[in-house]
């Protein structure tokens, strides 16, 4: 497999040592990540992938273990459906703790596994997409999980967070199962009531966000889903893409011009953030929003084919600002120590620049492109 | 249950036969070395969950659970049922889960569970109050002003309570503690999106073009009133800028217009950004727009001189 990332500074075995520890033995210190643990394995994987290691290859003996976390649960009442549980050592199956988030987790280290021609040969698609359906609210938003009941019928959880994440991870797990127009969608899903709680989250000022202030993460939510969808553009005018272009251009920061006026003055402005992403207006350049930020504009940029961002700065920022240099890994800012989730961000954000990355899927091209 | 690092507190567990947490399992990914307590704390928890007990002990257990693992939803859930099971419509005990929550939330301040848990509670809690969540949100706020989950739950609270009486000034003050607090000047915009049906009184949003000026007279480079200013002229006042407006954002760029070449250092970047989205609505201004954005270009903010020079391109079409 190619290295996606071409560029002299880039640490490739460091990186790849720091992801690779990962995947061994862990800490105690890492039990309060029980729960998150398909989220460390898909982390690990991709950058691994960016950096060009074939991990269908290498951990090809890992895939039963990864499988065992795939479940099918008669919930009764005719739900019968399928997903992925966050851990095999907690889980409870009576009680099984099917969720979104864990199920696109789960499909996409199952991506990184598998074979090219049979990835998903194993899972019934069909419980999957009707697991995603069960987990659609009154208002349009998802759910991640059901409610902690006897297993007489399946109810949407009363305490889970519905924000635009979970509606990511709805449409793009029925994306990985085969859904492409919004009719496939509709199988599964109401799209009205999606495509209305994404236009209320649009902000005046570009980008989309909760409650009027947008945010670079929810932005590369919505514009992912939509660019997934291919054919609702529609919902928003073409006036408001171009301002969420101009909001997500302002969104890097500059150590140039009038923008050095704030050096006194505006205490999260530091001039070594130039050419990296904020998330949100007057912050610290952060690596992931790099990732957000450049994943938005590379859908918008195919909408109006052009480019707008100096690429060649926000490789800079990465590979001589956020790149540890000791121990490998990308770190959060300039001061904090690497970790495995920016660590990914930034390798996704690299390889995305250089065409080899699918930014709305979060799959290096050489997968998404197997999974047809 | 002596030398026992579970604490059972005033509760009896001796009945309990914990459920173990499968380790050592064959080509395991990410193997991690659970330590005692961990396992001891799973294994009693999770033998409650197993029997879908709803009991004050289990409750009990739950708290240690969740102060192991915070990211664990199927824990947060099984506590719920337990407390809409014994504390259902009983307003003080639902007041001691909030007291609980508090605690925890002061630990746990990046937890994604806490605040969609907490907007769980408030809806089956039969007399919820706006002023009970008050000292958590200012604790949480002094702690990080600009926390994102944070303001989203506050600005839930405004909704469900329906109570827009204190925001502009809770906004207010946090913008004289930091000007460049970007979320306190949203929640500006989102009060007036959502307290008011159709548009809020002009007088308000003249109070308010006031204010975002006066911030921007002490700090000129700071987009965030910049944006507040051209949302309230685009939201509420049809997008039509006054010459007083104009003349305000011509204060922060002299000299710009007069000198297709001038260099000199301006105040506002955004002033001049803000002044070339005016002047590309007419096109007897177009002249000006397109000095203005060579001016960003060229000068006062040449990382997105991509963006400028397409502006430019767009005049001509």
């Amino acid at each position: 497999m190619p290295l996606l990332i071409s560029d002299d500074r880039l640490l490739n075995s460091k990186h790849q040592k720091y992801l690779e520890r990962h995947l061994a033995i862990l800490p105690s210190k890492y039990q309060d990540n029980e729960a998150n643990k398909l989220a460390i394995v898909t982390y690990a994987l991709i950058g691994l992938n960016v950096l060009g290691v074939d991990t269908s290859e290498k951990y090809k003996s890992s895939k039963n273990w990864l499988s065992n976390h795939y479940r099918e649960v008669d919930y009764g009442g005719s739900c019968l459906l399928a997903g992925f549980v966050p851990s095999t050592s907690i889980n409870i199956d009576s009680i099984p703790s099917l969720s979104l988030i864990n199920t696109l987790f789960g499909l996409w280290s199952l991506a990184c596994l598998g074979q090219e021609e049979n990835m998903y040969d194993e899972v019934d698609k069909e419980r999957i997409c009707r697991f995603v359906s069960h987990c659609q609210v009154e208002s349009g938003s998802f759910v991640s999980s059901f409610d902690v009941t006897p297993l007489d019928g399946c109810h949407t959880s009363s305490i889970d967070p519905t924000d635009l994440r979970y509606t990511y991870a709805a449409i793009a797990i029925l994306h990985l199962m085969g859904c492409r127009r919004s009719k496939d969608f509709e199988k599964y899903i109401s799209l009205q009531s999606i495509l209305a709680n994404i236009s209320d989250q649009a902000c005046a000022q570009g980008g989309f966000g909760q409650y009027c202030e947008p945010h670079a993460g929810f932005t590369s939510c919505a514009l992912s889903i939509l660019h997934m969808l291919g054919d609702q553009w529609s919902i928003l005018t073409p006036t408001f893409y171009e301002t969420t272009v101009h909001w997500l251009l302002e969104r890097q920061v500059s150590s140039q011009g009038s923008t050095t006026s704030m050096a006194e003055g505006n205490e999260n402005y530091d001039l070594a953030d130039h050419g990296g992403f904020q998330g949100r207006e007057n912050k610290f350049a952060d690596t992931c929003y790099c990732f957000w930020a450049l994943n938005s504009l590379s859908i918008l940029e195919d909408q109006c084919s052009a480019r707008f961002d100096k690429h060649d700065l926000l490789f800079n920022y990465l590979l001589d600002t956020t790149q540890n240099n000791l121990i490998g890994g990308f770190a959060k800012n300039n001061e904090d120590d690497p970790d495995l989730y920016h660590t990914c961000l930034g390798l996704a954000a690299l390889a995305l620049r250089g065409g080899n990355f699918n930014g709305p899927l979060f799959l290096p091209k050489d997968i998404s492109l197997s999974i047809s | 249950m002596t030398e026992s690092n579970f604490d059972p507190g005033s509760f009896q567990y001796d009945d309990i036969e914990p459920l173990p947490i499968a380790s050592h399992q064959k080509d395991e990914l990410c193997r991690i070395l659970y330590d005692d307590e961990y396992r001891e704390v799973m294994g009693i928890a999770r033998a409650l969950l197993k029997r879908l007990e709803l009991s004050p002990r289990a409750l009990h257990a739950t708290s240690q659970a969740i102060s192991l693992v915070p990211a664990f939803y199927t824990m947060w859930n099984y506590r719920f049922q337990i407390v809409k099971q014994l504390f259902g419509g009983d307003p003080a005990k639902l007041n001691g889960e909030l007291d609980w929550l508090d605690e925890f939330t002061l630990n746990n301040p990046k937890n994604y569970q806490i605040w969609s848990y907490r907007q769980a509670l408030l809806q089956l809690h039969p007399a919820p109050q706006f002023v009970r969540e008050l000292p958590i949100l200012q604790a949480m706020i002094d702690d990080d002003t600009k926390n994102y989950h944070v303001w989203s739950y506050r600005r839930w609270c405004v909704l469900f309570f329906q109570n827009f009486d204190r925001e502009l000034q809770f906004s207010s003050g946090l913008i004289t503690r930091d000007v460049y607090n970007n979320s306190a000047w949203c929640h500006r915009m989102f009060v007036l999106k959502s307290q008011f049906k159709a548009k809020p009184p002009l007088a308000l949003v003249t109070t308010e073009i006031h204010y975002a000026k006066a911030q921007i007279e002490l700090a000129p480079q700071n987009i965030s009133p910049w944006n507040y200013l051209r949302g309230l002229y685009q939201e509420f006042l049809d997008g039509e800028f006054d010459s007083e407006i104009t003349d305000f954002a011509l204060t922060f760029t002299l000299g710009v217009f007069d000198d297709p070449n001038h260099s000199a250092p301006i105040l506002s970047s955004h002033a001049l950004e803000f002044l070339a989205h005016i002047y590309t609505k007419h096109q007897e201004t177009y002249g000006r727009a397109r000095c203005a954005y060579q001016a960003l270009s060229k000068v006062y903010d040449p990382i997105r001189a991509n963006f400028w020079n397409y502006k430019i391109r767009s005049l001509l079409a």
